[in-house]
């Protein structure tokens, strides 16, 4: 849901419109807000995050472009389930290989 | 165990292998305080989780969006193996009783089967989803907020690159 949930509000659905027109810097996307920069720049971390977009720095001038995975993932919604579940698996993964150490762990401390 | 037929195009399976013990596993999915570190994907949180480990026992969990939206569910346990075999669903809440429709989550079915592999765990996830929830939700997101302008624009960029 990351992917949808990250794209209910006007002004992140107005950004992702813009940048189906091209690459923009951040200053150039903010300009038709009426909105503190810091604001905006929150959105767009929320957009970066779901994976909608990327941005890179040259210099002194962050520039955003459209995540052409995004698009893929848009377009099905299953895929976007997969996604999901991998990355929550994934953390399973890691979570039980640390449980494990932990209960290592303490069976030895409970033996000494 | 009886094997459940799926329909790839609205079911998924997962199939994993991971070296630690069938009870650290059912451990990891039926224990809120060792469920909750890892059942969201990053950046989002889980940071409530409720679990009444029987068939039409109540399974909550609350996820937390990075700006600190909450989004509660609340799911029941339909077959409770320990070390086996685990399964959900969010189409209801506790004992059995149906749960109201929410706009945009298609509902689903979710099972858990566990098998001891040498030192290790192979474990399964399937989730059935509906197909028409899953149509409905297309539709929905194709004509709410000038999704499908945005999808079209976004086509005619990409292959523009």
């Amino acid at each position: 849901m990351i992917l949808f949930l990250a794209l209910g509000d006007i002004t992140r659905m107005a950004v992702i419109r813009e940048l189906c027109r091209g690459p923009r810097s951040v200053s150039e996307l903010a300009r038709p807000f009426e909105m503190a920069l810091p604001s905006f720049i929150q959105h767009l971390s929320v957009l970066e995050d779901a994976k909608w977009i990327k941005t890179e720095k040259q210099g002194r001038v962050r520039t955003c472009t459209l995540n052409p995975d995004a698009l893929a993932l848009a377009g099905g919604w299953l895929d976007e389930q997969r996604s999901l579940w991998e990355r929550r698996l994934d953390q399973l993964d890691d979570y039980l290989l640390k449980m494990k150490k932990t209960e290592k762990k303490e069976k030895k401390n409970a033996k000494d | 165990m009886r094997k459940i037929e799926l329909n790839p195009a609205t079911d998924l399976v997962l199939d994993r292998t991971v070296d630690v013990s069938p009870e650290l596993v059912w451990k990891a999915w039926t224990v809120p305080k060792h469920l909750m570190p890892w059942f969201c994907p990053l950046p989002w949180k889980t940071i409530e989780c409720e679990i009444d480990l029987r068939p039409g026992g109540k399974f909550y969990t609350v996820m937390q969006s990075p700006e600190g939206q909450k989004f509660p569910g609340t799911g029941c346990y339909l077959e409770v193996t320990p070390n086996e075999r685990l399964i959900w669903t969010s189409a209801l809440g506790p004992d059995y009783r149906p749960n109201e429709a929410v706009e945009n989550h298609p509902t689903f079915t979710a099972i858990l089967t566990l098998e001891k592999k040498g030192s290790g765990t192979r474990y399964l996830v399937q989730a059935l989803h509906s197909s028409a929830a899953i149509r409905e939700m297309h539709e929905k997101m194709g004509f709410e907020q000038g999704w499908g302008i945005a999808l079209d624009q976004m086509v005619a960029y990409l292959k523009s690159i």
